[in-house]
């Protein structure tokens, strides 16, 4: 409807780059070069969208939606739209994207291009996700995104990496092709019902079910959201998808593959099923609060930071899926907020474990201690950062945090009453990390530098989000509301809990 | 007003951040002088803002923060006489910590680092102070806890320090969880979250709502002041350096949950249960305190369980709904606490980190400056007759008594019993260090070397003398009318929501309760002398005797923190390992991995099924089809629906 494909650039450039890194593949600095100015323009065009797009004008509150034709005899179309909390996510993706380039500068010694081939191209599948309003478009972006993830944890991994990614590809595939099968029954279903064949978001939403087959299809659907997201019990792939990871792929995993999970709940699964989702809720809020403690309360026990780090993200996440689960504004927003602030703080902790595992080769809270005295830059850092994943106010998760628990509050007291004493979960196991790491006797080293000016250039912008969306959160808060109220246009969702 | 008060929040803020992001590139005297200026700033600024507003209250928005739905915060101050005067305090003994602090810390690294968190502590404190919102409150709350963390664990490299950092902002975290749950019921119940909001209608919540946000309120305060059961922290504090005990972990921070409970007064007000509560919290705190006080050996505990104690007090007075008698008792216990503090963190440098007292000794001709300077705290801190300590705990005491209901004068007649004790441990203190000679420990083989001529920075000792000035005279700030006083603070209060500035007690009955409890010091202060003052005795016995035992209980804090180490910290931790590897991994990823394995299994055996022969082929076929047949037409049967 737009005249310039701006979505579909917006997602396919990375793809673009990731094609154009083979092309570099003799040498290596033109490769990141290239590599890093695709996904900053990628970034620019994101930014650009602010300034095109401020107040909604099309119906639902999308800013703008792009509708091309594909495989019409099937019902599917490329259609790619965009609303303030797709907005924000793609903001969240193109800068973490680029930072995750950034962060393989020096990591990433073998097959770089390959390396940055499959990083661009996961970004394309992530940013798809992100837009996608037709659900075979969606399904599509899903798998892409997950394929290089697998490569880049299986090539570029730690010891045990193949395990990891091998753990990692049969939680995904089984999610994903449960989905692909209620995704075509809900297509068929459709189409017997109103004799249009379509895989349209928007025009699916008005089929009508029987509540057990609503139930399962949303159960099915609920499934692959609920292990990238990922909820207790499906959660333990992470914990080892995190530890063998290269520095790259724990940020893209944490700070966004992750967030498709969630997004795809509020997304696809609550609108095209909400009787389903209001049966549900129940079940999410008890799995988001039971995970909040039981991944929080296992933290405690890590050695190694990342699995540490990993355990801390998915107590988050149960956090998130509460406010979800609720389903009211307050905690809706809280919710969405908290997205980006968790991609903001958790890839942070990863980039800083990251530089420490450059520099001592070793992650084992054991074998740290007294790092304040030995790179005391790296470690003011760190403590800023555990401070904000520990729900500081004035800093970024505090907002997230406080809104969906007084939106808890308001339909569930005595959930929201957990979710605070939840959050000493996450003291305990803070602390305990930094009086591990920074404080103690330092055991004496060899020299070791300090950051250098490349990992300031990475850590600065982080910072500077942490504490813009802890102080002035007030514009993206507005712009998630907007977008809340036109998910609610459609159903009526926003009445969902009792 | 509004530039005012917003400078004067931002003043140490603004020192924080300079020191933080480019003190490094500064010299120490610049670091010295960003630190002081924006502090003793700020105390300009309170002055002036306390000269310019009078008895107005005022209401404005510094900044909106975040709102989502109908749920808004922004960042409010609410500036009212109650406000102003801790805001006064608060930045007047900061400004002296922090000069004080210049000479303290002259020979110690870290020193950037000390000053930021100090400059930021500032800053917080005056959030909590100022806040017109219980968020943005909140935001100060956290930050002050986050500073006494940073500080108490300043000396990283030592473990005591390090733990006592994380302890101190773990069990203050604890009563978080209530203040986080309290600002959710506040907005639920009634709407709004600013102080003036919460505070006009918390007549219309009912004595349930009331008494529940009563509570949670409580039980923040509770944390922050470190009052039973929470008071575990405090002792374990004074690992960090002592300028900071005697700014946060004495004078300021500790207060917070008094003034908290004081701020939202009305709300509390609402349910009697909850004031009785807070009087009964008090009173049991001031017993724990002044009894472990009475034994401990190391003079930074003596003065911490001494603080416990004398919160408590403030909490007595809250719960006895005397307003101006709490904040009364929080000025005066902040000059002469933080006093003594002071003069110890004097003594203790000049002895060379000594801390245990029957080690010190004999001091009087040593260090005869100090020894005037610590003898005016310890009158104050022991209630002497005329000191500030003697007005304001007397005005509690009153207070209490004058409440009609009975389990008032039950908790009359233990805080009076506990404030024999409180001349007894301030003049044991004062009396063993000062007097008599210092005594050998037996633990340590080899006594230390006598100090000869101990010396301390004159700078260390000028700042104390208009705290000693303070706390002997800060009585007149609400001298009580048998002395012809005209009792301002508590008229200069009466226009906080809750205050009321008269106690209604006859001339006389003022008269006697103060002749009593003077004469009542001035017997202990000489029973104090007859035991520590002529011949040091370590008082301890070797046999297994009561006296030992109870000894021992007092001395460790009644094992408070061997029950929640044994009861709740270790549980915890084994929670924690058995949740990792025999939940985790033993049995939700095993269970998943074995499903994965069962798939390889069954893979292998499928393979054996490729024999090579026609007839169990077509035989598998038929059996194949029959399968999918049957379940699509269960599908379509299915999908009829």
């Amino acid at each position: 409807m737009n005249s310039t494909p701006l979505l579909g650039i917006i997602v396919f450039l990375p793809l673009m780059g990731a094609l154009g890194a083979l092309v570099y593949r003799q040498n290596e600095r033109a490769c990141r070069l290239f590599a890093l100015t695709v996904m900053l323009t990628d970034l620019v065009l994101v930014l650009s969208l602010f300034a095109l797009n401020t107040s909604p004008q099309l119906a639902g509150n999308w800013l703008r939606v792009e509708d091309f034709s594909w495989m019409d005899s099937l019902g599917i179309r490329f259609t790619l739209a965009l609303d303030g909390i797709s907005l924000l996510l793609i903001l969240l993706t193109t800068a973490l994207g680029a930072l995750a380039v950034l962060v393989s500068w020096r990591e990433i010694t073998d097959h770089v291009a390959a390396f940055h081939f499959f990083l661009l191209a996961m970004l394309t599948g992530i940013l798809g996700v992100f837009l996608a309003t037709d659900l075979f478009l969606f399904y599509l972006f899903w798998e892409i995104q997950a394929i290089p993830m697998f490569f880049l944890i299986g090539i570029w991994g730690h010891e045990r990496r193949i395990y990891a990614t091998v753990k990692f590809a049969l939680f995904t595939i089984s999610g994903s092709l449960v989905m692909l099968l209620a995704l075509l029954s809900l297509h068929i279903i459709h189409a017997r019902q109103t004799g249009e064949t379509t895989f349209a978001l928007l025009q699916l939403m008005h089929t009508s079910f029987s509540l057990p087959l609503e139930l399962t299809l949303f159960g099915a659907f609920a499934l692959a959201f609920a292990i990238k997201i990922p909820l207790i019990p499906l959660h333990t792939w992470l914990p080892d998808a995190h530890t063998e990871a290269p520095t790259a792929g724990s940020v893209i995993l944490a700070g966004l593959l992750l967030k498709t999970g969630v997004y795809a709940l509020l997304r696809f699964a609550f609108p095209l099923f909400p009787a389903a989702a209001q049966f549900f809720s129940p079940l999410l809020l008890v799995l988001g609060l039971t995970g909040m403690f039981y991944a929080g309360w296992i933290a405690l026990a890590q050695e190694d930071l990342k699995r540490l780090v990993a355990y801390s993200s998915i107590s988050h996440i149960g956090l998130i899926v509460v406010g979800l689960s609720v389903w009211n504004v307050t905690a809706l927003s809280g919710s969405m907020i908290q997205m980006i602030n968790h991609g903001i703080t958790t890839s942070a902790m990863f980039i800083l474990i990251g530089m420490l595992d450059e520099r001592l080769h070793t992650r084992k809270l054991s074998e740290l201690g007294g790092l304040w005295k030995i790179i005391p830059v790296w470690s003011g850092f760190f403590l800023f950062f555990t401070l904000a994943s520990l729900g500081l106010p004035g800093l970024n998760n505090f907002v997230g945090e406080i809104l969906i628990l007084v939106g808890t509050f308001t339909d569930r007291p005595w959930a929201a009453v957990a979710g605070f004493i939840g959050l000493l979960w996450t003291v305990l196991y803070g602390l305990r990390m930094l009086r591990k790491s920074l404080w103690g006797n330092a055991d004496p080293r060899p020299d070791i530098a300090d950051l250098t000016n490349r990992e300031l250039t990475i850590l600065i912008p982080l910072c500077i989000g942490v504490l813009w969306l802890g102080l002035h959160p007030g514009p993206a808060l507005e712009i998630i509301g907007t977008a809340l109220a036109g998910l609610n246009s459609g159903k009526g969702l926003l009445t969902l809990a009792p | 007003m509004k530039p005012v008060l917003f400078l004067l929040i931002s003043f140490p803020l603004l020192g924080a951040l300079i020191l933080a992001l480019i003190g490094r590139h500064l010299s120490r005297r610049a670091v010295e002088t960003i630190a002081c200026t924006a502090v003793v700033a700020a105390f300009v600024l309170a002055l002036t803002a306390f000269l310019l507003s009078g008895q107005k209250t005022q209401s404005l928005t510094l900044a909106q923060w975040f709102s989502a739905g109908s749920f808004q915060v922004d960042m409010d101050i609410y500036y009212d006489p109650l406000a102003a005067m801790m805001a006064l305090m608060v930045t007047f003994v900061s400004s002296l910590v922090h000069i004080y602090s210049v000479a303290y810390m002259r020979r110690e690294g870290g020193y950037i680092r000390y000053f930021c968190f100090l400059n930021l502590f500032v800053f917080a404190m005056l959030v909590i102070v100022t806040a017109g919102n219980l968020v943005f409150l909140y935001l100060g709350w956290e930050t002050v806890g986050l500073c006494s963390y940073a500080l108490i664990g300043f000396w990283y490299e030592k473990p005591d320090a390090a733990n006592a950092g994380a302890k101190a902002f773990v069990v203050t975290r604890l009563g978080d969880v209530a203040f986080g749950v309290a600002i959710a019921l506040c907005w639920i119940n009634l709407g709004h979250l600013s102080v003036s909001g919460i505070n006009d209608s918390a007549a219309n919540l009912g004595s349930q709502a009331a008494g529940i946000i009563g509570f949670l309120l409580l039980l923040a305060a509770i944390g922050k002041s470190a009052q039973l059961p929470l008071a575990v922290w405090l002792p374990d504090a004074m690992a960090g350096p002592t300028p900071v005990s005697a700014l946060i972990h004495a004078a300021t921070m500790v207060t917070a949950g008094v003034y908290l409970l004081m701020r939202f007064f009305p709300v509390i007000q609402g349910s009697p249960i909850v004031m009785a509560l807070i009087a009964c919290v008090g009173v049991m705190t001031i017993c724990f305190g002044a009894l472990a006080a009475l034994v401990q050996k190391d003079i930074k505990r003596i003065l911490a369980y001494s603080t416990i104690s004398q919160v408590g007090y403030m909490f007595l007075a809250v719960g006895a709904g005397d307003l101006a008698g709490s904040l009364f008792h929080l000025i005066s216990h902040a000059f002469f606490k933080s006093l003594l503090f002071l003069a110890a963190g004097c003594v203790i440098h000049a002895l060379h980190e000594e801390q245990n007292i029957f080690r010190m000794g004999g001091l009087r001709r040593k260090m005869p400056q100090l020894f005037w300077l610590f003898l005016a705290g310890t009158a104050a801190l022991g209630a002497f007759p005329l000191t500030a300590g003697f007005f304001s705990k007397d005005r509690i005491l009153l207070a209490v008594f004058l409440q009609p209901h009975a389990i008032y004068k039950v908790l009359w007649a233990i805080a009076a019993m506990a404030a024999v004790i409180t001349p007894l441990y301030a003049f044991r203190l004062f009396f063993v260090v000062f007097f008599g000679q210092p005594h050998a420990d037996r633990s340590r083989a080899s006594a230390p070397a006598p100090v000869s001529h101990p010396s301390v920075p004159n700078l260390m000792t000028w700042v104390l003398w208009p705290l000693a000035v303070l706390s002997l005279f800060a009585g007149f700030l609400n001298l009580p009318a048998n002395w012809a006083g005209n009792e301002w603070l508590a008229h200069y209060l009466a226009m906080v929501p809750g205050a009321a500035p008269e106690l209604h007690a006859s001339q006389e009955m003022e008269s006697t309760t103060q002749l009593g409890s003077a004469l009542i010091t001035i017997v202990m202060v000489i029973f104090a002398w007859i035991f520590y003052g002529a011949s040091i005795q370590p008082n301890e016995c070797n046999d297994e005797t009561f006296q030992k035992k109870l000894q021992s209980l007092f001395l460790n804090g009644f094992y408070l923190d061997r029950f929640y180490q044994t009861r709740i910290i270790t549980p915890y931790r084994k929670t924690a390992e058995f949740l990792w590897h025999k939940v985790d991994a033993g049995w939700v990823d095993a269970a998943l991995d074995q499903s994965a394995r069962s798939f390889l299994t069954l893979a292998e055996r499928l393979r054996l099924w490729t024999t090579g022969r026609v007839s169990q082929y077509v035989s598998m076929m038929v059996t194949g089809f029959t399968l999918i047949l049957c379940s699509l037409t269960v599908a379509w049967w299915y999908l009829q629906i």
